[in-house]
């Protein structure tokens, strides 16, 4: 029986995620560019995961599209599904054990609830950037730093700044204001971090936390974020050195199952 | 008429409130604005003039209300009073303002001291202590201003004979809606959620018995159909307003039925009749929102009991449903406080929900629509 190759393909407000999984198991190449729906990013994306496995569309027995921007491939993927489906498929995969899913990306936060590797409810931020990715995209450039170091330059903090969780808008303010009575910038990172943190908690105690308890999406990159949570939540969070990739991986086996079916 | 003929009659008329207001103005009748929530529109029926909701719009930007408003007022209100200073609602021969929420209350004064000579505005406060004996009577003293305010724009007192078939008028559309909600359950595939919120919002746009008759036809051929073997999933829906055709649509692209409602702007204003049996037509009509219960805008004695909460849990049980969708407007207090208790209950009878965030200035629904579709997945899980 020939291998079944299938293809995820997450495009988020942020970045564009690919990953080819073969047979459902075996992760054969993935790409990530770092723009997002509404960019050339989707299809730079498919076209680097295709290059990287060396196959082609076609030799793809299903594509499934998922993340901010999955309408936008209906000509190419076969099918869409929301992106929350797809990180609880991707996590359960990574993490048997996983309960509880946060997904902090771009534009949004989501804490997901899992049992036998399926959700069974979740959680959404309201329409507000506080505690999302943008959230520490603004806090990076006000701070001329790159979103990447701001999890080093956290752990370097020597003592507390609090930093408003409400709104991104005030919080800049808030930064700004620390900025100009000389404060360490690494400890308001420090403070960012919580004020991240402290946004989440609420997401997750409204869902109710079980551990395990796994973060995924972009900013799950973030040491400090991740550190700041762990203390929030008094439990420890896993992550994945393929945290970014998660939404992809779970649509690659979500396609995985529908090209099963499809072959029957 | 086909039944889709039907579907699509209600579908232009909930789409364009203006024409129809200019439908009636051209047969020479008055019209009545009728802001939210609980006007007894039976009074503006009785004097012989139209009444037409206003719960804002899906298609208008505000701009002009900015000059009166917060910016913290719902936007259902601030539409309602863009339309008036826009022109158009320029055909309106008076608005009645109830007050029985915190916008609504100083919101009046924005609409009276904005409209100025443009036209009359009729001051409403129901009383929260409505049940005994002088809440009763306060009813009735503001439904008597009231009513003698329609008379003056009418030209002509409206008296209790009036009053009276008014309220059999009522009765009978409110029953006619409730059985439509029902047959919409049985019938989900032909009654998708558009179609179910067009015909219950022509109901604000419409003289009640030309609806009701309208509506009553309708109700006769979906009866005639076999209950549908629905296979995707069911919701009970929540909240101020949810009629917004493009979140409807997400319903729809996900396989999601509409089992019941729980929205102010549908079943919340039709649950309750008023007596057709007493002698005072006015005190029917006080003891009528007295009788009014359930509801997040009203006060309940026994609120620590979380009456309402489970009341619409149970309605979530009892329709079929699997799951509730909460439309949440923005800015709206009464709503964003009742959320926890609503929440606990659902919770407590392990019925899944979202809370949608939405308001009337929204053109963009990914999140939203992301939110609907892993909902979909949850219930097709829970299944």
């Amino acid at each position: 029986m020939s291998a079944i190759y299938t293809l995820g393909i997450d495009v988020g407000s942020t970045a564009s995620k690919c990953i080819i999984l073969k047979d459902g198991e075996e992760i054969v190449a993935k790409s990530l560019i770092d723009v997002g729906a509404g960019t050339s990013g989707p299809q730079r994306a498919i076209d680097t995961v295709l290059a990287n496995a060396d196959m082609t569309r076609e030799e793809m027995d299903f594509v499934l599209a998922t993340g901010y921007g999955r309408n936008s491939l209906m000509g190419l993927a076969d099918k869409q599904m929301s992106e929350l489906s797809c990180h609880a498929r991707g996590a359960s995969f990574l993490f048997p054990e996983v309960h509880t899913v946060i997904d902090i990306g771009g534009q949004d936060v989501k804490v997901l609830h899992i049992e036998n590797g399926t959700m069974t409810n979740f959680q959404m931020n309201d329409k507000c950037a506080a505690g999302t990715g943008r959230f520490l995209d603004v806090m990076a450039r006000v701070l001329e730093v790159k979103v990447e170091d701001l999890g080093r330059l956290g752990a370097m903090s020597q003592k507390t700044v609090g930093i408003s969780s409400t709104c991104t808008v005030f919080a800049e303010s808030e930064v700004i204001s620390q900025l100009s009575m000389g404060t360490d910038k690494c400890d308001i990172i420090n403070g960012i971090h919580r004020s991240v943190a402290s946004r989440v908690t609420g997401l997750v105690h409204r869902i109710g936390m079980v551990p395990e308890v796994v973060m995924t999406g972009g900013v799950a990159q973030n040491t400090g974020v991740v550190k700041a949570l762990e203390a929030e939540l008094d439990c420890p969070i896993h992550t994945s050195p393929l945290t970014q990739y998660n939404g992809a991986l779970g649509a690659a086996l979500f396609a995985w199952q529908a090209a099963c079916r499809k072959s029957r | 008429m086909s039944i889709n003929v039907m579907l699509d009659e209600f579908k232009e008329i909930a789409a364009n409130p203006k024409k129809q207001l200019e439908h009636y103005k051209g047969q020479g009748k008055k019209a009545i604005g009728v802001l939210p929530y609980y006007a007894p529109e039976e009074l503006v029926y009785a004097a012989g003039m139209v009444p037409f909701g206003m719960w804002g719009s899906n298609k208008k930007t505000i701009s002009r209300a900015k000059e009166y408003c917060a910016t913290f007022y719902c936007t259902i209100a601030q539409l309602a009073l863009e339309m008036l200073l826009d022109g158009t609602m320029d055909g309106l021969d008076g608005i009645i303002t109830p007050t029985i929420c915190d916008t609504l209350r100083p919101m009046s004064q924005n609409f009276r001291v904005s409209m100025g000579e443009k036209m009359p505005v009729i001051f409403l406060a129901h009383p929260q202590n409505r049940f005994d004996e002088n809440g009763l009577a306060f009813t009735v003293a503001q439904y008597t201003n009231v009513r003698k305010k329609l008379g003056k724009i009418a030209g002509a007192e409206i008296t209790d004979e009036a009053i009276k078939n008014a309220i059999k008028v009522y009765n009978r559309s409110r029953a006619a809606r409730r059985e439509f909600v029902k047959l919409a359950n049985d019938h989900c595939d032909v009654v998708t959620p558009t179609k179910r919120s067009a015909v219950l919002k022509a109901a604000w746009f419409m003289s009640k018995d030309e609806y009701t008759e309208k509506l009553e036809a309708l109700n006769a051929e979906l009866a005639k159909l076999p209950v549908c073997d629905w296979q995707g999933t069911k919701v009970v829906t929540s909240g101020i307003i949810c009629d917004n055709p493009k979140l409807l649509a997400a319903f729809e692209e996900n396989n999601i039925a509409i089992a019941a409602d729980d929205v102010a702007h549908e079943s919340r204003a039709f649950r309750t009749d008023a007596s057709e049996t007493e002698a005072d037509p006015m005190m029917a009509l006080a003891k009528q929102f007295a009788d009014l219960d359930y509801d997040v805008l009203l006060y309940d004695p026994q609120s620590a009991k979380n009456r309402r909460g489970e009341f619409v849990a149970n309605m979530v049980r009892e329709s079929g449903a699997q799951g509730l969708v909460l439309f949440m407007q923005q800015f709206c207090d009464p709503e964003e406080m009742e959320y926890p208790y609503l929440k606990k209950a659902l919770d407590d009878m392990g019925i899944p929900h979202i809370k949608l965030g939405i308001d009337q200035q929204m053109r963009d629904f990914g999140q939203a629509y992301t939110a609907i579709q892993a909902f979909a997945d949850v219930l097709e899980m829970n299944k």
